[in-house]
């Protein structure tokens, strides 16, 4: 049985529709990303499987009970973790976990949960002393105290600097390694496509794919680029005769090859055969960036949010 | 420890960490008292009607205390809760967030009592001030007092829109009630009509029920029951209109 189950969900603020059509299941154990611009409905989603919201049309089953209706028992078994939740400036990080393990009946050891958050250091900080990774780090702390079987992360690395966003990855990663569902919200196409199993891509409000990252790739068909500088003038014929090879461009004295997954093979075959030689070779792959243009037919608010850093890697 | 019981835990620690919240409960009334007390005490007053009377100083100091906590701690730390999202973090959770507004009421209680008993303590033998000779009508009082006031911050708190605007409603309406209560212009100064509805008024009627008691007469059941029927009206105009976020 899944652990999430949404369909057909519909949500309204007055006039306004935020969720129109968004159909899903989360299965046990899987990173499962919902993925989307601002604004596109992730929100107002993941709070109506937390019950914080109740659905005007379709329904939504949390380990198939109603979240609204069974919200305590839901509550004891999904964590979650804000956007832009904040704690009292003079709270202490240890104190804010005591407090907030109180509330579950299944609690976690809380010294284990600090050292492993990377929070030991500051477990007697006051909260207003703390970092923007450590107060993200506290935030999913506090999701995990009650030992949920589902952790709802929402834009868990906005606002984080690279190496802030890089930690916070991995600290998803472990978490899931304790076997947690983990169900991630984000507008960072990196991040989704570094870190799910799934992604469901809302926007305005409707469910544009679902599918794993490679296969949402696949799905757009997305070109791999091949960017070279030559020692020697290469014809674009010869590459362009090559296998998996669509289109070649050039930029100054460098060369852009296009082509489909294993172009980089045939680029190489065509230079080593003639045995010329090149520098700066880089490899671009297809990113979910493209892949959300691609689905959404539209230049992407999101693609312009993307972190730029790494990006191509 | 139940949820609740920590909740009140952590609360109070959180108030005993702001000095201006403290400053305002144990130091400001009895420095109050000190500053106006010490001149009448000399005579040089010789003022007739409400500012002569013995008791009107203490229970303008015990009003003020509840009307502090009541008008500006309570409102400010509800509007912090609301816009840090703390209030929603907790929906999250198992427990209702409610419970943290039952905690915030019952940490400012509590303060507002260990607030009132300093001064009445200070009072008793700083400035030579009998103890309450009318002891329950004393706690009635204070108590309705009290459960006005606390209503109307939450009131301020369910209605204004950010914590900044708290900040503001709150001393917006503090001043005015302290007014009427009749601490600059004593009440028997005041035009009839004035007079009429500051007795009234939520820190005028605390203000007269509460020295009333003090001198040893029974309070007026009329002021009394003003202050229960603002409570209540407060009370149920702020769980009709708060909002969570």
């Amino acid at each position: 049985m899944p652990v999430i189950e949404v369909d057909h969900l519909q949500k309204r603020y007055g006039e306004k529709v935020a969720v129109d059509d968004v159909s899903f299941t989360v299965e046990q154990g899987e990173v499962f990303g919902v993925l989307g611009p601002n604004g596109a409905g992730k929100t107002t989603t993941v709070e109506c499987v937390q019950g914080l919201r109740r659905p005007d049309g379709g329904s939504v089953r949390v380990f198939g009970l109603d979240p609204v209706r069974d919200r305590t028992e839901v509550r004891q078994r999904v964590g979650a973790q804000l956007q832009e939740s904040q704690l009292p400036d003079k709270v202490r990080v240890r104190e804010a976990l005591d407090l907030y393990r109180s509330f579950y009946r299944n609690r976690a050891d809380i010294d284990e949960l600090l050292t492993d958050l990377g929070l030991a250091e500051q477990r007697n900080t006051y909260f207003q002393k703390l970092s923007g990774g450590q107060k993200q780090r506290l935030s999913v702390a506090l999701a995990l105290v009650g030992r949920p079987e589902v952790a709802i992360l929402d834009e868990l690395t906005t606002g984080l600097d690279p190496q802030g966003r890089r930690d916070t990855w991995d600290l998803v990663e472990r978490i899931r390694d304790r076997g947690v569902t983990v169900v991630l919200v984000t507008h960072f196409m990196e991040e989704a496509q570094r870190l799910c199993d799934r992604i469901a891509i809302i926007d305005q409000g409707r469910m544009v794919a679902i599918d794993s990252p490679a296969g949402l790739l696949a799905r757009v068909g997305s070109e791999h680029r091949v960017h070279f500088r030559p020692a020697e003038p290469v014809e674009d014929a010869l590459l362009l005769a090559a296998p998996d090879v669509t289109g070649v461009s050039r930029y100054g004295a460098e060369v852009t090859v296009t082509g489909t997954k294993d172009v980089l093979q045939s680029v190489l075959a065509v230079l080593n055969g003639r045995g010329t030689t090149y520098t700066d070779l880089r490899v671009e792959q297809p990113t979910l960036d493209d892949a959300f243009v691609a689905l959404t037919g539209r230049g992407g608010r999101a693609a312009a949010q993307s972190p730029t850093d790494g990006r191509s890697s | 420890m139940s949820a609740l019981s920590k909740l009140i835990a952590v609360e109070t620690k959180l108030f005993l960490r702001e000095p201006v919240s403290l400053f305002f409960v144990f130091a400001l009334p009895i420095g109050l008292m000190l500053v106006f007390g010490l001149p009448q005490r000399a005579g040089t007053a010789a003022d007739t009607g409400q500012h002569a009377e013995q008791t009107f100083l203490p229970s303008l100091a015990l009003a003020l205390t509840i009307g502090m906590l009541a008008l500006f701690t309570l409102p400010m730390a509800l509007g912090i809760y609301r816009e840090r999202r703390i209030l929603r973090r907790l929906a999250t959770t198992p427990v209702r967030p409610a419970l943290l507004l039952v905690a915030q009421v019952v940490v400012n209680l509590v303060m507002g009592v260990l607030g009132a008993v300093v001064t009445s303590i200070a009072v008793r033998f700083l400035l030579d001030q009998p103890a309450p000779a009318n002891l329950p009508g004393f706690v009635l009082a204070f108590l309705l007092g009290v459960a006005c006031l606390f209503a109307v911050g939450l009131l301020i708190a369910a209605l204004a829109p950010s914590a900044r605007a708290a900040q503001s409603i709150g001393p917006a309406l503090f001043f005015p009630l302290l007014f009427l209560a009749g601490a600059w212009l004593p009440r028997d100064r005041m035009p009839s009509a004035l007079a009429a509805v500051a007795d009234y008024s939520p820190l005028g009627a605390t203000v007269d029920t509460i020295g009333a008691a003090w001198a040893g007469a029974d309070p007026e059941l009329p002021q009394l029951i003003a202050l229960a029927v603002t409570a209540a009206v407060a009370a149920l105009g702020a769980t009709r209109f708060f909002r969570w976020e």
